[in-house]
Formats: C-alpha cells, structure tokens, sequence
C-alpha cells in the first residue's frame, strides 16, 4: 500500500456509459473522508455520439490532496479506460505522467486484436505502464441484463479498490445518487460494483492511500454553475431569465429548482435577446434579476446591454465561456469573450465586467455584480468559464451575506474582490431613477441621448455630458479598486498575469518556481474592466510582464488580456501562455513556458 | 379603476408629458389623444401604468404619455413588458409597436408574448411602410407598392397580422382604425379589460410615406363586426358609410375565416379564456413552500 498525498486520475468510458456518475459518487466519499478533491470532467459536444469513436470520449479528471488544491493540475498519474480507440484518443492530450498506469479494458479486444495491439504498443513506447483486465463473466451477465448499463460501477470498483476506499462506505454514495432507481436495478449496480471491487485488478502492493484530514469546519461540495445559483439566491436577485446554452444552462437547471422556493421566478425565454429584455424590465419595475448565457448569446444581447448603458437601467449577465467562434467547442474552456464584454454592444457603451476563478467566486459574485449594477445603475457581465463552471471542489461552507439593500453589502463581499466600497455621489445622467408604482416620479426611459431632466435631448454639449456621466461611474468603480491578489515576488524578473480561471495554475506555477529560487511574480485579476489605478507601477517593478491566457496569441496578434494591459499600462506586456486547445492550463506547462522564457531573454 | 385613496382624478391635462414630434396628419396623435381618453374614462392611475415600446414612430409615444415608460429597442418592447409584469403584476402595461416592429424584427417575441398570455394591451400601429427609416417596405406593405428599397413595387403579399395573433393562439384580437375615436377607445376598453394579452390591431395613417393605405375619408369599403352581448359597438359617427355585421367572438373558426377579410373589418374578432404565463410563473412561486435562506447550502454538505 502506497500513501500518497497528490494524485492525479481518469476515468474514460464511452459518453452515456456514465463516467462522470462513477466520478460523482468516488468524489462525494473522498470528500467525506477529508481528502480535497477537484474534479474536471470531460464531456463531447453531441449528446450521443456513436459508441467507439474517437467522438464519444467522456470521463472524468480527478485529482486528489491532503490540502486544498486550486486546479486541475497537469498530469495524469493512473488511468481507467474503457477501450483502446478512447485511450488512443486521449493520449493525443498528452496529459498522462511518466510511468503512468493505465488500466485498459480487454472486453473488446477480440473485435479489434490489431487496434488493441497497437494502442498498447504505444502506450508501452511512451513509458506507460498498461495493466489490461477484463470484466468478470458474472458481472458481464448482470450488466446485459441491465440492457449494458452497469460497467461504470465495475469500474468504480475497480478504482475503489485500488484507493482502499471501504466497501460499504462507498455503497453508501452509490445507493444516495440512485436512491431513485427501483431496488431490483439498484441492488444489480451494487453487485456489479462489488465484482469490480473484488476483480484484483491491481496488487494490494500497489494500491494507494490518502489517509485524509478531519476538517475542523462544515465543508461543501459544489460545481461554479451550481454555486453561481446558490449565490444569485444569496444576493437577492429575484427573477432569472434564460435561454438553453452550454454550459450556461444548469445555472437555470438549478434556479428552476430553488428560485421558487426562495420567493423568486425563473422565466425560460424564447430566446437570449429576450432574455435579457426581461432581465430590464424587471429591474426597471425594481427587481433585480440576472441573465446566464454563453459566447455566442453574448453577441446576441449586446443590444440591449447598450441600452441598458444608455437608459440606466441596471441589469447582470454572466458569460460562461466556451470555445469560440461561433459553436467552437462548447464543451471545452477558453478566455475568448473578454473583448466582447468589456468593449461589446455599440456606440461606447461603459460597462464593467467581473471573472470568477473559483467556486468562492461564484458564489459571491452575483452580490458584488448587483452592488456595481444597482449604485451605478449599468450592466455588469461575469466571465465565467466551462473549466470553471462544471468543476466540483471542496470548500469551506459559504458564509452567507443574504444581501438585501445593496448599499449595506458585507465588506467580505467587496474584500473577496479586492474593492472598496463606491462613492456614495456618484452621478447620474438622469436625476430621477424611480420605478413605476410611485406616485409624482413617472418618468420614462430611452435608449436616445437625454439631459438630466430625463427629457431627450439632442444638444452637442448634452451628449458629450451623457458620455461623460457615463464614464465616470466606470471610473468611479475603478477608483473603488484595490490592488488584486498578488503571488511570489514583488518585484524581480518576471510578473506572470492572469485573470479568470487561470489562478489555480498562476499560484501553484509561482510557488513552484519560487521554491526554485525563480526571482518571479504572480498577479491574478478578478475584476477585469476597469482594471485598478497604478498598474503600470507594479508592473514596472519586474523586468518582464507575460500573460497566461487561454486564448490565441502570436508575434503578430496580441492575446486579448495582453492588448487590454498593453493599452492600459503602456508595458510590454506579452502573451506567455497564449493557447486555445480547450484545456485547462496546466501548471507544469507554465512553468516550463516561464523558465524557457527567462532563458531566452537572458541570452538575448 | 381608481388604485389609490387619494381622489385627485386624473385629466387629459394630467397625462401630458413632452410635445409630441410626429408629422402633420400622422395617425399616431390621434393614437395618443385615444389613449389617453381611455385612461381618463377608466381613471388608470399614472404611477402604476408603464408605456412600453421598440422603436420607429409608434416608438415615441411612451415620451409623450405622463406615465412610466420605457422607449427600448426595435422589436423588442415584449420582453421588457414582461419582465414588469413578472416583477410588479399590479402595473397596467401597454405595448406600442409598428407594423415592422411587431411584425418583423419583434415577430419571434410577438409569437411568444401572443402565446404566453400575460397581462397587457398590445398595440399594432399598423401604416403599411417603415416610417422612421423614411418609407421602406414593411411586412405589411401592399404587394406592388413601390418603396426606396422594392422600387419596382413590393414583391411580397402582406402578412396577415389578424391571422397570425388567431395562429399564434391569442386570446383576444381586434382590430380598429386610429380615426375613428369611438370605435378606438371602445377597443382599447375592451382589451384592457380582458385579462392576458389583448392585441388591438390599429389602422394607421402615415400621410407622409404611405398616404394610399387606408381611405379614411370614405367609410363604404369597411365592415363593422358587432355582438351585442361582447363586441365593440359600430362607430356610425365615424364611418357613416360602413357596414354592419352581426358576428360572435366567440368562435375559433369564425374568427380565421374572417381574419381573410382582414384589412376591411374592424370589431372585436376573437376573445376567450386563456391561461397566463404571468400568473402561473407568479403562482408556482405563491404555492412553493417556502425555505429559510439559513438553508441554502445545507445539502451540499458533505
């Protein structure tokens, strides 16, 4: 038996074979033991892809430690695989470590002697260790007279087994997450996960530990979506209004189940323009209320996120960001939509916009988001993203703010986003802000320029003034900004930056390269637009600032964060990482990416 | 109705707001002074009503109406109304949308708004042609009539918007003619009293670009549908000439056969009781037993 204290797994299985089911339930009881666990899992864009092709990989990528952990990490150490044309794929990703274990299913091998044959060969050339094994006849029987469902629990098993995790500890989880399936069904599953379990797939040798902490606070398990919904709960909105988007749509699977029984309504649109329509007329009637898409619903409601600039009436939209353009990879992650928020709709729309990098983050956002929104009275957009959105992690219980009035927000909130409360005058464009239902305050609202009366106006000087006002709410929030989260040194050769999901990897590629005696920096923004005063100080404190953005970049075309803090900054700011493969960035890889970097610039 | 202890009632004057900026001879004043009379029949309280609309000519009359009001994007007056009426339902919402508003930037949420029901008067303004755009073809322009961007005459037939309210499943459609002042506040009456969506498809004269729409100076060539027990009475004051048809609301088929006759019958085409989005999103909350938010988090402790 081998303890470990970081390690790094995956499941692969054919999508529909229920991969990530086998993940959810493995998670839950590590969890329940103390051990951080952080979960990524891979999902195809279709929703059934034919079985055995390259098309229909799904799983889920593990990770596990004895403290908390901030992201995915870079490398594989074992791997569960349910045929070879899926682990021919996978290795495409190179995300497997040197001598990692893959444990391949035999039970197609017959078909496909030749394929199998060279698959391992391969593994085998590239230092993998592959440990093959088949499923037991008796468990084979059970999972056809389960129509072929059941191999996941084989697998969970399997893997059960090999994490000395207790049998009926694990039953436990497994009867919790099928507690609706009628008991004939259920006690099969549970047989068939108890063949995997005693299958000995591994030498008990081999097997591994995590022995796990006791925590010493209440924790909670949860995803960014489904914590961006408990959080919209928590800061008082009360109306969300959606439309179908990977991977923004279990933030509204989620409210459709809550919302209600917090006094809220959740209204499914015809679509994202419309959505966001409703999202403004409920906050011009005085309701906050939030909207959640993705890229290409972004684009869609950029109109009326002008008008919202224009009419002054607030309104929230998250963005949970795919790969772009257009469909791209809607089930893989990118930071490609941060010129479309900040600097999106028309005619020099003002608006600020929020990143969240963590489940913390998405939970607390909304009451940070509606605080901007309600005393400026603009839209603000959360970037959020697909790695951030369907990663579960293990965290602290969310002390809760249950934000009412949005000027009384609790200071933690604001704390957790590196900002100060707002000016208490900030100024409107229009003097009158009421909502219908007061008396002697009617008032109407339009997208064309106005004066302070409210009353149109087409004036030269009453334009430029409309602007102005405008304006000066961003840089009023702007001024409201402290100095983001900062890692390693605050000064030396080189400041690694990054915004959005990208922290977990700063912070751990930072410690890493400083406990190297690496004279290096990390700098990580959740507020994106306006970024803080005094930057061009900070940066000017090292001797390189490089980006880390998943998003394209070359000698010749600036990333897009690189650009906004070339023009905000005047620094060089270059693009480090500046990849757009759909895949989370690996800390490993950033590191390397730093070290090369220094090497070449020393030498130039 | 009277939504306050207060009794100052309110007057024409009362509802003024900034001068209106149509063209001479446009429909849409006579569109405002209607509405206007209505609410002062019906003593509708200025806090609690809201002007809804998209853009174009119709746009404007939010700016002119002492109410609430938002003047909001083309097409899309119908997704702000509803987001009013799902916040605040005690608000009396009316939509003001043109022919191209309604009909073709807006048409996916008129389909929508038609089908979910919920509490408001929507107003077609319907004069055949884009009028702030100066006079392209709309969806409701005559074939042939020749326009800046169809110079060789609109290609298409007209969209039918009587037909497509029935087809969407309205629960109430009529249709009236700005000029004809009785017949138009008697509609407007009508459909506020109706509880869901009341489409009122409006007549509309736009001298400028399309003065060949609508002959409102001859009466001979329309029909007046009348029911005794439901319908809007016929406006004899204003169309002297005008036909006169008993005909019952009250029937689906009746309704789509008669919509063919649509521009040239003016009544109360089709009413009945529709369930309302508004009302069942709201209810589904209501009936909820409610959580204590101390909860939120508690079953996602491990």
């Amino acid at each position: 038996m081998q303890k470990k204290s970081n390690f790094r797994f995956e499941l692969l299985m054919d999508a529909g074979n229920g991969a990530q089911k086998a993940g959810d339930i493995l998670i839950k009881a590590f969890a329940k033991k103390g051990v951080y666990v952080f979960i990524e899992p891979i999902i195809p864009a279709e929703i059934s892809p034919p079985k055995r092709t390259p098309f229909s990989l799904s799983g889920a990528v593990i990770r596990l430690s004895d403290s908390d952990i901030t992201n995915i990490g870079s490398f594989s150490d074992l791997v569960l695989v349910e045929h070879e044309i899926l682990l021919e794929r996978r290795l495409q990703d190179q995300e497997f470590t040197e001598g990692c274990t893959i444990l391949l299913d035999l039970g197609s091998k017959k078909r496909a002697q030749d394929a199998y044959e060279a698959v391992e060969k391969k593994a085998a050339d590239a230092g993998y260790n592959v440990v093959s094994f088949m499923i037991s006849e008796e468990a084979e029987a059970l999972i056809k007279s389960l129509n072929g469902n059941g191999k996941n629990m084989y697998y969970l098993g399997i893997l059960a087994c090999l994490f000395n995790v207790d049998k009926d500890f694990l039953i436990s989880f497994i009867k919790q997450t099928f507690k609706k399936l009628p008991k004939d069904k259920l006690d099969s599953n549970i047989q068939i996960f108890e063949f995997g379990f005693n299958a000995q797939v591994m030498d008990e040798a081999d097997s591994l530990l995590f022995e796990g902490i006791t925590h010493k606070n209440e924790k909670v398990l949860l995803d960014g979506n489904t914590a961006l919904a408990l959080g919209v709960i928590d800061a008082g909105i009360r109306l969300y209004a959606g439309y179908p988007i990977t991977p923004a749509s279990s933030i509204m699977h989620s409210l459709a189940r809550l919302l209600p029984a917090y006094g809220g309504v959740l209204h499914q649109a015809e679509d994202e323009i419309s959505a966001i329509g409703t999202v403004i007329g409920s906050y011009f009637a005085g309701v906050p209320a939030i909207t959640a898409t993705s890229g290409p619903g972004l684009s869609l409601k950029q109109e009326f996120i002008g008008l919202s600039v224009a009419s002054e009436i607030p309104c929230i939209v998250v963005d949970v960001q795919r790969g772009g353009p257009s469909t791209g990879l809607p089930t893989r992650t990118e930071q490609t939509d941060l010129f479309a928020a900040a600097y999106g709709s028309h005619g020099d729309g003002p608006k600020v916009v929020i990143s969240v990098a963590n489940v913390d983050d998405c939970f607390y956002v909304p009451h940070v988001a509606r605080y901007i929104a309600e005393v400026c009275r603009l839209p603000v957009i959360i970037l959020s993203d697909y790695m951030i959105s369907v990663s579960y992690r293990v965290v602290d219980k969310l002390k809760q703010s249950k934000l009412d009035d949005v000027r009384k927000i609790d200071d933690f909130v604001l704390d957790h986003f590196y900002m100060n409360r707002l000016s208490d005058s900030i100024e409107m464009v229009k003097e009158n802000q009421n909502s219908p239902g007061i008396p002697d305050q009617m008032r109407r609202v339009t997208g064309l320029n106005t004066g302070s009366s409210g009353a149109i106006e087409y004036s030269a000087d009453s334009n430029h003034r409309a602007h102005e006002v405008r304006s000066k709410k961003i840089h009023a929030v702007r001024h409201a900004l402290k100095m983001p989260e900062r890692f390693g040194s605050d000064s030396g050769d080189l400041l690694l930056v990054g915004w959005g999901s990208s922290r977990g990897a700063i912070e751990e590629a930072v410690q890493s390269l400083v406990n190297d005696g690496v004279d290096v920096g990390g700098l990580h923004f959740k507020m994106v637009y306006p970024l803080p005063l005094n930057l061009t100080d900070i940066f000017q404190s090292y001797k390189h600032v490089v980006t880390v953005e998943m998003a394209y970049g070359d000698s010749l075309k600036a990333t897009p964060f690189s650009m906004m803090l070339r023009s905000e900054t005047l620094c060089d700011v270059q693009g480090l990482i500046c990849e757009a493969k759909g895949r989370p960035i690996k800390p490993i890889y950033l590191i390397e990416k730093a070290q090369a970097f220094l090497k070449e610039v020393q030498h130039a | 109705m009277p939504n306050s202890d207060v009794v100052n009632p309110v007057t024409m004057k009362d509802l003024k707001s900034s001068d209106p900026r149509w063209c001479t001879g446009c429909g849409d004043y006579t569109i405002l002074v209607g509405l206007r009379k209505f609410m002062v029949q019906n003593q509708i309280f200025r806090e609690n009503t809201v002007n809804i609309s998209g853009i174009g000519c119709s746009g404007r009359i939010p700016h002119y109406m002492n109410t609430y009001g938002i003047h909001s994007i083309h097409g899309r007056a119908i997704p702000i109304a509803l987001g009013i009426a799902l916040a605040k339902p005690e608000l009396k919402l009316f939509i003001h949308s043109g022919d191209g508003d309604s009909l073709s930037i807006g048409g996916n949420h008129l389909l929508h708004g038609i089908k979910k029901n919920f509490n408001c008067v929507y107003l077609l303004f319907d004069n055949q042609i884009y009028g702030l755009t100066k006079s392209q073809t709309s969806p409701t322009t005559r074939q042939g009539l020749p326009t800046p961007s169809h110079p060789s005459g609109a290609m298409i037939e007209p969209i039918n918007p009587i037909s497509f309210a029935l087809g969407a499943g309205a629960s109430f459609v009529a249709t009236t003619a700005e000029w004809m002042g009785n017949h138009f506040v008697e509609t407007l009456d009508a459909a506020f009293k109706h509880p869901g969506f009341s489409f009122v498809h409006i007549a509309q004269r736009c001298p400028k670009f399309n003065p060949s729409a609508w002959n409102f100076q001859d009466s001979s060539w329309l029909t007046f549908l009348v029911d005794e027990q439901a319908g809007i009475a016929a406006d004899s004051k204003s169309a002297p000439d005008a036909k006169v048809q008993s005909y019952s609301p009250h029937s689906y088929e009746n309704a789509m056969a008669i919509s063919k006759d649509v521009p040239n019958v003016f009544g109360l085409v089709y009413k009945a009781e529709k369930p309302m989005y508004d009302k069942l999103v709201l209810d589904a909350t209501k009936n909820q037993k409610q959580k204590d938010l101390d909860d939120l988090l508690n079953d996602y402790i491990i």
